[in-house]
């Protein structure tokens, strides 16, 4: 295998994260319009979910992981209904950008709220899963392959909900167009709700999978929510099944710069290709039609 | 009878030329207040806490001359502010020039960059455009981490200071002269037709564009102006500080002077001024309730987006008119609530 399939089975495990990051984040912009920068910390309380359910309650992994994103959800419905459906009901105007700055307002609240109640220390575990696997000249932490596997799941069982079910398709059609979604009888109040849910579930999922290596602590949550913001730039807003594939570019892309030029300028290189692309391919590699475009 | 008439043709006079420098007699009043401030407190913790508001309330200016006037959020803001604050100090600690001088030198340099920056978001609107510039911030924060023959990296770099004296009185006196000339210049700016052509880009850009208003050129001047602020800020604030960490160029700093504006109303130059005044000390002395107090402090900015959002200039303006309209007592006061509401 070599070094290149060093780089190549690091950037899959990392993009697979990635990706149901991302993937969350899309879903929100896509339905609700609204660019969520309060991701990152429903990702963080993934991460402190899953650690009082394994270390305190005892729970298992698996029941730990699925109560961490149970738990996200029921706080993402309750911020979509107490914050985001009032504002709905004034704002018409500019809600983009209203949206945006009251996500962050939302994640200085969920920040410091956590830092009130947990404190600022780190809490992790050592491991859900002891042990390595090899996979050519690599020793894979367990650990990883578990994350990456939660992801693949729930990416799947995400991707048959939004096309087989009739809840699914609902929200989809949402996406595509509101008003003729509701004229067809889509309750959209419920699938705005659902939607901001199901996004917060998907970035516990993460954080609650990643917690034996990254530990849970207030702030951890800006660097997931500027990778998955990196990722929906570079496919384009908005585009679910591309996000998917974004996610293994940028996992790539930061493995070959971690590989090449080491840790620290990783975050140069790749903050520089998203500048580029930005740049000249405002849209996205995959800008399509149909999907909101950056000018507007 | 000649007399009296010439007193009150006077009296306008020197309204009007108050009006010239963007102030209302009140405003004036508050000024003058501000100015011996540190003689009424004769505190040397005041006195640094005054100078911390004063930065403040100048950055909020600085930001909400693009959020409010163009509507671009500059997600990067405290970025520049951090390059200002960088190469201020490095300009004073590697060429050895005065710490006045690498002021200077942090407003240029982060002009240019902003200037740069203006450019590559021209094609951006909206939420995009914001995107780029956090990225860019980003980026930047990041070259600061690990350029650390330069920088010293996150061990911090230590920075000449401006003044040979541990008083903090006459730091306090150089912010409120940056404070002032931020003021009046953007204040200059906004009410020209320069800061009429930015609300048109910031309201509608097609609109803009088609009555001959040019987006590009207008975009890049704003920009280049309000980083320009930030940097001459930064630069300050280096050499008051005396050392350095990339934190600053984080995001949470950004954020903060964000809200700070925003709770202070858009659009108004002086709505971010006045909210500092009110939060930074607030924050300052609330600081026995920990992280309550930004739970808190999140939870207004929420309020305000959702319930007012025209801000606390937009409480000010409501209860100035009823003051206007509802006694008569106020009568010869009027002239001192103006009617555009700016202090």
């Amino acid at each position: 295998m070599g070094e290149f399939g060093d780089i190549l089975v690091t950037a899959v495990l990392r993009g697979g994260i990635y990706a149901l990051m991302a993937l969350g984040l899309s879903l929100v912009f896509g339905v609700m319009n609204i660019a969520n920068f309060a991701h990152g910390e429903f990702y963080m309380l993934g991460a402190y979910f899953a650690y009082f359910s394994f270390t305190t309650f005892k729970l298992g992994v698996i029941p730990s992981v699925l109560i961490a994103a149970l738990l996200a959800f029921a706080v993402g419905v309750i911020v979509e209904r107490g914050l985001f459906y009032p504002l709905r009901k004034r704002s018409k105007k500019n809600w983009l950008m209203n949206t945006f700055l009251l996500t962050l307002g939302v994640s200085i609240i969920l920040q410091n709220g956590a830092k009130l109640m947990w404190g600022s220390r780190y809490r992790g575990v050592t491991s859900y899963f002891g042990g390595t696997i090899s996979v050519g000249t690599m020793q894979i932490p367990n650990d990883r392959i578990f994350a990456f596997a939660v992801a693949c799941i729930a990416i799947a069982i995400f991707v048959l909900f939004l096309n087989k079910t009739k809840l699914g398709r609902a929200i989809r059609s949402v996406s595509m167009d509101e008003t003729g979604a509701s004229l067809v009888g889509v309750n959209l109040n419920m699938i705005h709700t659902l939607t901001f849910g199901l996004s917060c579930m998907l970035a516990a999922l993460a954080g609650a999978c990643l917690l034996p290596l990254t530990p849970a602590f207030p702030v951890m949550g800006i660097n997931p929510l500027y990778k998955s913001w990196f990722v929906l730039i570079l496919v384009g807003m908005g585009n679910l099944g591309a996000s998917i594939v974004g996610g293994l570019i940028v996992g790539l892309l930061e493995t070959i710069s971690y590989f090449q030029f080491g840790a620290g300028w990783q975050d140069v290189i790749s903050l520089a290709v998203i500048i580029v692309i930005l740049l000249v391919k405002p849209n996205g590699i995959f800008g399509k039609k149909g999907v909101k475009s950056a000018a507007e | 009878m000649e007399e009296k008439v010439l007193s009150t043709e006077k009296k306008a006079g020197m309204l009007e030329l108050i009006g010239k420098f963007g102030l209302t007699p009140l405003g004036a009043a508050a000024l003058l207040t501000i100015s011996v401030l540190p003689f009424i407190f004769r505190d040397e913790f005041v006195t640094r806490l005054l100078v911390a508001t004063l930065m403040y309330g100048a950055l909020a200016m600085a930001f909400d001359f693009t959020s409010g006037y163009i509507n671009i959020c500059n997600f990067g803001f405290c970025a520049f502010w951090g390059l200002g604050a960088y190469t201020s100090a490095i300009v004073a600690i590697r060429l050895g020039v005065s710490p006045w001088v690498g002021m200077l030198c942090g407003g240029v340099m982060s002009a240019i960059v902003g200037f740069g920056l203006g450019l590559l978001t021209i094609r951006l609107g909206g939420i995009f455009a914001s995107c780029m510039t956090w990225f860019v911030a980003l980026a930047m924060m990041a070259v600061t981490y690990n350029w650390v023959s330069l920088t010293k990296g996150s061990a911090g770099l230590n920075v000449p200071a401006l003044f040979d004296t541990v008083q903090n009185a006459p730091y306090y006196y150089v912010m409120l002269a940056i404070m002032l000339l931020v003021y009046f210049v953007l204040m200059r700016i906004t009410k020209s037709n320069m800061g009429m052509a930015f609300r048109a880009i910031g309201q509608d850009i097609e609109a803009a564009s088609s009555s001959g208003v040019n987006p590009t050129k207008y975009k890049v001047v704003n920009f280049t102006i309000s980083c320009a602020i930030a940097g001459l800020i930064g630069g300050f604030y280096a050499h008051f500080i005396g050392i350095l960490t990339p934190q600053a160029l984080g995001t949470a700093k950004t954020v903060e002077i964000m809200a700070i504006s925003y709770i202070g109303g858009r659009g108004t130059i002086w709505g971010g001024l006045a909210c500092a005044m009110i939060m930074v000390p607030l924050m300052e002395y609330s600081k026995g309730l920990m992280e309550l107090r930004l739970v808190l402090y999140g939870a207004l900015m929420i309020a305000v987006m959702i319930f007012y959002p025209k801000g606390l200039v937009g409480l000010w303006e409501a209860v100035t008119a009823f003051l206007r309209r509802s006694n008569k007592i106020w009568k010869p006061f009027r002239k001192i609530f103006s009617k555009n509401g700016a202090i």
